[in-house]
């Protein structure tokens, strides 16, 4: 069983996805280019209404971001999976479409150091602004940076 | 200079037969007042709020925990002081300025017996009121003087709160006075010698104990110094002596304004049977723990509701009731 | 900015009124925001990160502290990650054990929410007659698991102990004790007070639209309107066989999110009478070797804990710790929140009105 949703995306997007599971319930749906982020998006917005979560994965180099809408109908979610390559740690913003993703691509932001273009507020949310690194990154590691940081340099 | 004031005692004193022994007991019966009444009256709001909680309260100190806040003022008066940044003068002024007005509150009010004064004066009433509401000027002045923000806000929503409530506190205490014609507390108890005032005027009771309320900053009315919001408004930057100072202005303010809904509304020391003394202590004490009850039951206004009630509700009211009390006593 | 008649006052991050360590900056003329700004992030400890570094069977102490006034809802949804990813089904006793641990849970936490709303809007005697019912659960939670605040009681493949003997004994008392004392005694000191119902009504109204734009979750979202809840929704666990209603309201200010907290606190109380009625007999957990290997998979549950709906996104690599875990937190939908509901309003609300989404940092920060 194929859920409208995913057929909607398939010929919205042109066809520039795999499906993984669609059971109408967990549809995972991997875009093949992140530049489709944004229209994908625009697409879910009218079954889904919220970003439920963004779970980004360090796959050394490249990272891959699993994006999970839901709604408050029913229990559908649909996973949205995409792919940034070392090259370019950037990414569209899906908070002008979702507003509940704003604080969550902060944290990406800040916990990844992964840049979404066009988030109207791009600063660090957990951690202070002046942290050297992005702690879930799987190659951090704790520098003397890091060791000698006291957060006096701050300016409140 | 001593003759002076010699002369200005004499006036009050109808026997005035030793100066010393005069001034040793203006000054020392006061003062042990002044000490013992926020000892005796924290305690019993202690004991009280802490049986509303179920909690058991004080307990170590003395039998039942009577002299915790002996224990408090001494460990308070061992506090080092630290401050930063603070208009030093202004800020040891008001602790002791406010004290000073609840002294001078202990001295002019009567203590439950004809004649058993202190001090007598023949406004005597006006003068406690005028003691009770001096504060607006002092909080905003200790607010600005700590030079932190929640100080500062906490001292004009002070300002604010007390200065609404004053008039609305005047006017219904110039409504009892109107009625007994005199601003002596002697002559309105001796005038409610058959019927309570407080069966003539129930609205204008209701209004000075909400006024008192508001203007003594007690609980639900603490918007100043609220907790929760502003830490302790314009008290943040206080500590030690000058805090504990605080505490008893508070407690003494608080125990005034019972004594006189007892003066001004039931009848004072009037009574049958048992002797005035007993009478007015009794009526005193159940005002008393009628007073301290809202505080443990009622959450805080927020201040614009407050302000908002206080001019549009309590001093058309209080006004209009005035005139009414008038109208009443032409006819 | 130099122009400014104001001043910028600092709310936090230690201060009495913000639930632990939230940080709140508002640009205030009088006693009126003119605009607040909402800073978090005080309390991260890094949770995410420490789950690549635990076995499965060892991050339970570290989701205790995630949410730690229901910490026993956190270590359910993460027991609930792990054994679907690892494909475990529970014997039925552990079931329903999880099932009462995790509604006594909600209650507590929900009366925290009481006796802190209390507490912010003034009102200490609150604070302690929530504090106090919530002392006799606590003794039941200790009695079962041994812990008080982080029970450590839930583990790969059912619970640790099962119930005590006398546990029915125990907590029927209680239960009728609260239910007793929520419909009589809160009712007098909250919504027949005039004063809290003033501080109250109409203050921090979430509408509908906003909570479906914000993504906020659980008791705030059924506060304005919208009737969800995954126990009823997305049945886990044995909510399916339960029977409760879902409490909502309308109008989704301060004083319908209390409404609800109070409401839902009667729901859970008919839950866990219903679950130990139908308690089953048997293990009360499967053996599950203590260092797992997880095949090459991704697991998202999400489960209603007492906040909103919490989630959990484990990535495996077949190793014997997750690859990663995204903890999807509800309060940190509804913080974002302030800044715009808080617009306009006095200092006073800023403190109902943080009281009233039942914000915890421990989980907002993770």
């Amino acid at each position: 069983m194929t859920s409208e949703l995913v057929e909607k995306l398939k010929s919205g997007l042109k066809g520039n996805i795999t499906v993984i599971s669609d059971d109408g319930v967990n549809d995972v749906v991997v875009l093949s280019d992140k530049k489709l982020i944004k229209s994908a998006a625009e697409l879910i917005k009218g079954t889904h209404d919220i970003l439920f979560m963004l779970t980004i994965v360090d796959r050394n180099p490249n990272f891959e971001l699993n994006y999970l809408f839901s709604n408050y109908r029913n229990k559908n979610i649909i996973i949205l999976r995409v792919n940034i390559t070392q090259d370019d740690y950037k990414i569209d913003t899906v908070s002008k479409v979702f507003p509940s993703a704003d604080w969550e691509e902060r944290e990406a932001y800040d916990l990844f150091g992964i840049e979404f273009k066009g988030h109207p507020d791009l600063r660090r949310i957990l951690l202070p602004e002046d942290w050297p690194g992005h702690p879930l990154r799987k190659d951090f590691e704790v520098t003397d940076d890091v060791r000698n940081w006291t957060g006096l340099d701050l300016k409140f | 200079m001593f003759s002076y004031v010699y002369g200005v005692l004499s006036r009050f004193f109808s026997a005035p037969a030793d100066l010393i022994v005069t001034l040793i007991v203006m000054l020392l019966v006061p003062l042990t007042l002044v000490a013992i009444i926020p000892v005796i009256i924290g305690w019993v709001d202690r004991k009280y709020g802490a049986r509303i909680q179920s909690r058991w309260g004080p307990t170590y100190v003395g039998p039942f925990g009577i002299l915790q806040n002996v224990a408090d003022v001494i460990k308070l008066i061992g506090k080092r002081v630290i401050t930063t940044n603070v208009d030093r003068l202004s800020y040891s002024f008001v602790p002791i300025a406010l004290t000073a007005a609840s002294f001078l509150i202990v001295v002019l009010i009567p203590w439950g017996a004809p004649g058993l004064y202190i001090l007598d004066i023949p406004y005597n009433l006006l003068f406690i009121y005028v003691l009770m509401a001096v504060s607006p000027l002092l909080i905003l002045l200790a607010g600005w003087s700590e030079n932190n923000k929640y100080s500062i806000i906490g001292g004009f929503r002070g300002a604010t709160q007390i200065a609404t409530y004053e008039l609305t506190l005047i006017i219904t205490i110039l409504s009892v006075a109107m009625l007994s014609g005199s601003y002596n507390i002697s002559d309105i108890v001796a005038s409610q010698k058959h019927l309570w005032y407080v069966v003539y005027l129930p609205i204008t009771f209701l209004m000075f104990v909400v006024a008192g309320y508001a203007v003594i900053e007690r609980d639900p009315f603490d918007i100043p110094e609220a907790t929760q919001e502003l830490l302790a408004g314009w008290k943040i930057e206080y500590s030690g002596l000058r805090y504990g100072m605080f505490l008893l202005s508070d407690y003494i303010k608080m125990f005034a304004l019972s004594m006189l809904t007892v003066y001004l509304f039931f009848g004072g020391w009037n009574g049958p049977l048992l002797p005035a003394f007993a009478w007015f202590w009794i009526k005193t004490i159940i005002a008393m723990m009628i007073l301290l009850t809202p505080r443990w039951v009622y959450p805080r206004l927020r201040i614009d509701q407050l302000v908002k009630f206080g001019w549009n509700w309590m001093l058309p009211l209080s006004i209009l009731n005035l005139l009414v009390v008038g109208a009443v006593l032409l006819v | 900015m130099e122009n400014r008649k104001g001043v910028i006052l600092n709310i936090g991050p230690v201060h009495p009124a913000t639930h632990g360590v939230l940080r709140l900056i508002a640009d205030l003329e009088g006693d009126t925001i003119e605009n607040i700004k909402v800073d978090i992030g005080f309390l991260h400890r890094g949770k995410e990160k420490l789950a690549e570094m635990r076995y499965f069977s060892n991050y339970y102490p570290i989701v205790d502290k995630l949410d730690y006034v229901s910490a026993l809802q956190m270590e359910i949804l993460f027991g609930s990650v792990v054994e679907k990813a690892a494909g475990i089904t529970l014997p039925p006793r552990a079931v329903y054990i999880r099932m009462i641990m995790a509604e006594i849970q909600r209650i507590m936490s929900h009366l925290v929410f009481i006796g802190s709303f209390g507490m912010d809007v003034g009102n200490y005697t609150g604070f302690i007659w929530a504090f106090r019912e919530r002392e006799e659960l606590m003794t039941i939670v200790e009695s079962v698991s041994g812990g008080r605040l982080a029970p450590m009681y839930i583990c790969n493949g059912g619970t640790f102990y099962d119930l005590p003997e006398n546990f029915n004994q125990a907590l029927t008392p209680v239960l009728d004790d609260i239910e007793k004392k929520i419909n009589k005694d809160y009712r007098a000191l909250f919504n027949d007070n005039n004063i809290f119902v003033m501080r109250t009504k109409g203050v921090g109204v979430i509408n509908k639209s906003t909570v479906i734009e914000n993504g906020i979750t659980g008791p705030n979202m059924r506060a304005a309107g919208i009737k969800r809840d995954l126990r009823r929704d997305e049945p886990y666990l044995a909510y399916e066989s339960m029977d409760f209603e879902i409490p909502t309201e309308e109008s989704g200010d301060s004083y319908s999110r209390f409404i609800i907290r109070i409401k839902e606190i009667i729901e859970s109380i008919k839950i866990i009478r219903q679950a130990l009625k139908n308690i089953p007999t048997g293990p009360y957990k499967t053996s599950v070797p203590w260092l797992l290997k997880i095949p090459e998979k991704q697991t998202f549950v999400r489960q209603e804990v007492s906040k909103g709906e919490m989630a959990m996104y484990m990535v495996t690599n077949g190793g014997l710790t997750p690859y990663r875990l995204k903890i999807r937190s509800p309060t940190f939908f509804s913080l974002k929140m302030l800044e715009k509901i808080l617009k306009g309003s006095k200092i006073a609300d800023i403190v109902a009105v943080v009281a009233s989404l039942d914000p915890v940092m421990g989980e907002v920060d993770r």
